[in-house]
């Protein structure tokens, strides 16, 4: 791909489904804001705004998640309050499945692609360090930072393994989150040159493994229990068509994150028409709210 | 069997552990009440001890089950500083409190000099608890030195009040137990 465009050319085949393609085009290469999640295993919310008060660092609470934080500060991570544990260093979207998911305190819990972490340990946090989330990672290099990251923020719910998602052997979870491995054709404003690198071909190549972890998940799940399906990509081979083998086995249900702007999924791709159903999934970009890109479905098990 | 002892050859499985015995050690050295490790499951693999919630575990092969809470590779036992950060705000004794610039340089990885104005609280343990006397502290394998004073071990290390981490005090010196990757200064910002 030609360094002029920056590879924002295979963008082009999205013209028709992103509402105002120019300002999603041209938001590409502004670097993203910080942001971080509080960590309420920790901390209180109000203990940690006054911590950053007094220390003079600008932050701004998400619209639509009250633990989410626009940070204005040059390398976070490096905060006390990130080696601590209080906050925890995430994209503002990254926060939205977990929210989907919506785990209550009693339930057993799958996050099948865990590292390094981000989601696991905003469950655990959502079911106050109770119960058990099951943190699948099958990557050894994977599973150091998923555990560093579940330690430092002080989680002692979550219990590592480390099997092949696609053959994940026993069940049954209440709620089963699948942040599947994609193009990421959604973090090009933290990682430039991720879009250079996509295509279809790629798009179609990942499918495939998508599409058998969300089987996977499917199967796991309780009968009426939760699954959701998310990618940091815009490609519907990855998202709605990667749902859409599912949908004889679970419903999907509609996403509402007051605050948060967000489009229906698409129903017809490549001239082909899939099921109204996915329009009940949510596609969020970074135009939209200054934040990267991000795609999720909610599946409830027949 | 205590879960230190060391002629228990290392297996690479998950072996479970009474609460009460992995308590003790930390009543011992830091006045840390039984109760606090209440609604936690214990377990032993390799050279650490970790905690987990009390929930059922599912028949599945496990890579790491919760937090590790304690290093027990060498004697003394060590105990990790995400624990401490979780069950040292119990502690009672062998705790020091830092001034800003001593946390600083405690955050860092750094060793100091134990000044006379730091805030020591350097109990020590009750003289009839023998058992797990070895625990967290090194009197057992020092001679205690009265120019020194206090007897050395691991110790709570706080700022305002919060916990720090772990620390060793040994022989007038605190030195940081702070992780690498989790230290001051050195983080790749993610």
């Amino acid at each position: 791909m030609n360094s002029f465009s920056g590879g924002m050319d295979n963008l082009e085949r999205y013209r028709d489904i992103v509402p105002d393609y120019e300002a999603f085009k041209a938001i590409q290469s502004r670097p993203l804001p910080g942001s971080c999640r509080i960590n309420t295993l920790k901390i209180e919310r109000d203990a940690l705004l006054g911590r950053l008060e007094e220390k003079g660092m600008l932050c701004r609470a998400f619209d639509w998640y009250s633990l989410g934080l626009k940070l204005d500060i040059e390398s976070p991570g490096k905060m006390v309050e990130n080696l601590l544990g209080y906050i925890h260093i995430q994209e503002e979207l990254s926060m939205v499945p977990p929210l989907v998911l919506d785990p209550q305190p009693g339930e057993t819990v799958l996050d099948l692609c865990a590292s390094p972490g981000s989601k696991t340990t905003q469950i655990s946090q959502m079911m106050n360090n109770r119960e058990l989330v099951i943190a699948n990672e099958p990557s050894l290099d994977r599973v150091a930072p998923l555990r560093a990251n579940c330690e430092r923020l002080g989680v002692l719910n979550v219990a590592i393994t480390r099997y092949d998602g696609r053959i994940f052997p026993r069940g049954p979870f209440d709620r089963i989150l699948v942040d599947a491995p994609c193009s990421s054709e959604g973090r090009e404003r933290r990682g430039p040159g991720t879009i250079s690198r996509s295509s279809r071909t790629k798009s179609l190549e990942l499918q495939k493994l998508q599409i058998r972890l969300l089987q996977n998940a499917v199967r796991l799940a309780k009968p009426g229990g939760v699954v959701v399906y998310s990618t940091c990509t815009y490609a519907p081979e990855e998202n709605e068509l990667v749902v859409n083998a599912v949908l004889d086995e679970a419903r999907l249900e509609k996403i509402l994150l007051p605050g948060l702007i967000g489009c229906p999924g698409v129903n017809r791709w490549s001239g082909e028409t899939l099921s109204d159903d996915l329009l009940r999934c949510a596609r969020y970009y970074p135009h939209q709210n200054d934040t990267g890109g991000f795609f999720v479905a909610r599946l409830i098990k027949n | 069997m205590s879960p230190g002892s060391s002629r228990t050859r290392t297996r690479n499985v998950f072996e479970p552990l009474s609460a009460s015995e992995v308590a003790q050690p930390w009543q011992s050295r830091f006045g840390i009440p039984e109760d606090v490790f209440s609604g936690y499951q214990f377990f032993r693999k390799a050279k650490s001890i970790w905690a987990i919630s009390d929930a059922p575990l599912p028949r599945l092969s496990f890579e790491s089950l919760g937090m590790r809470i304690m290093n027990i590779k060498d004697r003394p036992w060590k105990p990790t500083t995400c624990a401490l950060q979780v069950f040292g705000k119990h502690a009672t004794r062998n705790l020091v409190h830092l001034d800003e610039e001593q946390a600083r340089l405690f955050l860092e990885g750094g060793t100091q000099v134990i000044g006379p104005d730091m805030k020591l609280d350097l109990a020590p343990e009750p003289a009839s608890d023998s058992a797990s006397y070895q625990a967290f502290d090194l009197a057992s394998d020092q001679a205690s030195d009265p120019v020194s004073g206090p007897m050395p071990g691991y110790v709570v290390v706080f700022y305002r009040g919060e916990v720090l981490g772990c620390g060793l005090y040994s022989h007038g010196k605190l030195i940081s137990q702070i992780p690498k990757e989790r230290r001051a200064g050195e983080q790749p910002g993610r």
